[in-house]
């Protein structure tokens, strides 16, 4: 089995009308055998900017620190916020600093330019190719369900309330045909003024 | 006469000519004594592993919905090998009676085999006990086919849609050895992945709070089953051209197509 | 010139007959009386068991046999050769249930029944098949889609359906009381009183418990083999 199956995980970003929305469910687990259903694999890294990572939870844990210890003093010596553009080239650079012997995460990247509020969403692979859709992005163990899900549920100029129903349902149905990821989720819709965070109950089996 | 002797083998050139060309290794003993010049002939190094592979991954989804009184079984007709599109118009589904058809995708060579073998179970079966077989039994029967062939599968995906003896619509959806279930909604093939969670959430009302479930009217189905499929082709390259929608009643099979992206 | 034409028991003689067929015939009329009558509700078996000694355990006598839940068979003539038959019955209707998950009809049964009766004689037959013509008359009854069914089969292997049909010893007059008493509207009550009184008329020995077997087949008890306090119960009221 993959390294990148070894955990479990399922994360999905949207744009919305000037707004982004960005999921992942709540499972750690080792291969079959559930761990926890609290697990972090979003981390918020500006006032309107979050990372999402799934893979391996070891790595998951790694690469948020250091893009967290990158993106301080990138802050520091710019004094200002980073650019959801900018922070995917960090991404994708600390990645691709591992070309022979990758951290095995596939990144996420959703946010709302800090000056223009523009939305912005984009993933990577696990070496640091780069990817920045106009819609929806996905990652992790189910990415064929999210895939199927998110090119059927996402239209465009979602407003927030709807693209928060249109992510979750996306992830929920998403995760549960997938063993390995599930057990409730939690969902970010970021908007100019403001950031709403919800955990949500799926089926926990 | 002159006198007799006797033939050595040290006394026919021909022969050790033979003899020094062939090593351990094995040789060339086409032409004794010639040297061969140029690129060393094919198996010059002794024996090698030959590898065959008796099956092929020819894509195609399939995807049937049951009703109340009706039964949709939606496939497309792209037939794909690697980065191939070797038909845009070859059909998953096979008419097995009046009222059932097959959606059989997987190994093109395993599904014309299968698919060919069930007619010919149906025909026999008709001639033996006088009667059409159901959708119950064919499901029964063809679990046996696939669970026959254990440990040489037929790489063949089915699902099986048609009326039930009450007349309600059934899908039966079977693994590639056997094992089968009757369902409301099943994809399967290709984009399976891709369809069923939406079927979960669309059909099986699958986290959904506050909702009544009521039964799916035919043109709502008939209707998600294109949305879906487009939905598919976006993402899935086995799975494009068209589609083909059967629908059945107790009025019998309808057949209609429905155009996907060609790319 | 006996020996010019019979090379094999299914070589027909000059006059166009297979004399070991028509002899297999003549045997099972040698048989046990045994009676079935098909019913809207379900179809009657009834067998005379020849108890020859006191002695002997009538239980052990076995003429009455469920071939599937929905089926059962009376056997009349060498009930030896009829173990073959219904294993054969039996064999074939579990597979067909293995195979199409629903109970095999009454007529399949018999035709797959039947395969085996003609093969013998053949040089490559399947297996159960004989040299010679099994020396049984078989009363198949059963419960289907198409409802209660009754039909006889004879050693050529013909099978025909009735609504009521006697078989063995006693057939000739059984067979002409249950013209009589037979009517379409029969209860399963009813039936069940006619094929004892019937055959309590042919038999030689004084009809009781233990000389007869009964059952039914019917759409609640599908196959239903009579206890002896069963048949006691329907004997008292003759």
């Amino acid at each position: 089995m993959s390294i990148m199956s070894y955990n479990g995980a399922a994360i999905i970003a949207m744009v919305g009308k000037d707004c982004v929305a960005i999921a992942a469910d709540r499972r750690f687990g080792v291969q079959a055998q559930t761990v926890s259903m609290d697990f972090q694999k979003i981390f918020q890294m500006g006032d309107r900017l979050f990372l999402g990572l799934p893979g391996l939870a070891t790595d998951v844990q790694t690469v948020s620190n250091r893009m967290k210890f990158r993106l301080n003093l990138y802050e520091l010596r710019e004094a200002r916020q980073v650019k959801p553009k900018t922070f995917l080239s960090m991404v994708s650079n600390l990645l691709y600093e591992r070309r022979f012997g990758p951290y095995f995460v596939e990144p996420v990247v959703a946010g709302l330019d800090p000056k223009t509020f523009e939305p912005f969403i984009a993933s990577c692979d696990l070496i640091g190719c780069p990817m920045i859709p106009e819609d929806f992005v996905v990652s992790g163990t189910c990415s064929e369900q999210m895939y199927g899900m998110c090119e059927s549920l996402w239209e465009p100029n979602l407003e927030p309330d709807d693209l928060f129903e249109t992510i979750s349902q996306a992830l929920l149905n998403a995760a549960d045909r997938d063993a390995v990821s599930g057990w409730g989720a939690v969902v970010h819709v970021i908007e100019k003024d403001k950031v709403t965070t919800r955990t949500l109950k799926g089926r926990m089996d | 006469m002159g006198k007799k002797t006797l033939w050595k083998p040290e006394s026919d050139f021909f022969l050790q000519q033979i003899l020094q060309n062939i090593s351990v290794e094995g040789g060339n003993m086409a032409q004794p004594g010639v040297q061969m010049q140029g690129p060393e002939p094919y198996g010059a190094h002794g024996p090698r592993q030959q590898y065959f592979s008796p099956y092929s991954w020819n894509g195609g989804t399939v995807l049937a919905i049951a009703g109340e009184d009706y039964a949709v079984l939606a496939c497309d007709a792209r037939l794909s090998e690697y980065f191939s599109i070797l038909s845009r118009d070859s059909p998953k589904r096979y008419k097995l009676t009046d009222m059932t058809v097959l959606g059989c995708c997987g190994f093109h060579g395993d599904v014309l085999t299968l698919t060919k073998m069930l007619d010919a179970r149906l025909k026999n079966y008709k001639h033996e006990h006088n009667k059409t077989m159901s959708c119950k039994s064919i499901a029964a029967m063809l679990s046996t086919v696939l669970y026959y062939r254990r440990f040489f599968p037929y790489y063949t995906y089915n699902i099986l849609a048609g009326l039930d003896e009450e007349g309600k619509g059934c899908v039966y959806s079977f693994d590639p050895i056997g094992s089968y279930e009757r369902e409301v909604y099943r994809a399967g093939g290709s984009a399976s992945a891709l369809l069923q969670p939406l079927l979960d959430n669309q059909i099986g009302m699958k986290n959904m709070q506050g909702v009544q479930r009521l039964p799916v009217p035919k043109e709502k189905a008939v209707a998600l089953v294109k949305d879906v499929f487009i939905s598919a082709a976006e993402r899935d390259i086995y799975t494009g051209d068209q589609i083909i929608i059967n629908v059945i009643t107790k009025d019998g099979i309808q057949e209609e197509s429905f155009p996907l992206r060609r790319d | 010139m006996h020996l010019q034409y019979s090379y094999s028991l299914a070589t027909f003689s000059p006059e166009g007959r297979l004399f070991q067929i028509e002899y297999a015939i003549e045997a099972i009329k040698l048989g046990s009386t045994a009676i079935g009558i098909q019913t809207s509700e379900g179809i009657v078996l009834a067998v005379e068991k020849r108890i020859t000694s006191p002695l002997m355990v009538s239980t052990s006598v076995e003429k009455i046999v469920e071939v599937d839940s929905h089926i059962g068979c009376a056997v009349s003539g060498l009930v030896a050769d009829s173990r073959t038959m219904i294993d054969k019955a039996r064999v074939e209707a579990q597979n067909y249930w293995f195979t199409y998950n629903e109970q095999m009809s009454v007529e399949s049964v018999c035709q797959a029944v039947a395969n085996l009766a003609i093969q013998f004689g053949e040089e490559d037959p399947d297996p159960g098949a004989m040299s010679r013509p099994f020396g049984v008359a078989l009363l198949v009854a059963g419960i289907d889609e198409k409802g209660p069914q009754l039909f006889h089969m004879d050693p050529s292997g013909t099978y025909v359906q009735y609504d009521a049909k006697a078989i063995g010893s006693g057939s000739e007059g059984a067979q002409s009381s249950l013209q009589e008493v037979y009517h379409k509207s029969m209860t399963l009550k009813e039936a069940l009183k006619s094929a004892l009184t019937i055959l309590k008329q042919v038999m030689e020995e004084k009809l009781n418990s233990t000389n007869v077997e009964v059952a039914t087949i019917t759409r609640e008890k599908r196959f239903h083999m009579f206890s002896k306090e069963e048949v006691e119960e329907v004997i008292k009221d003759l």
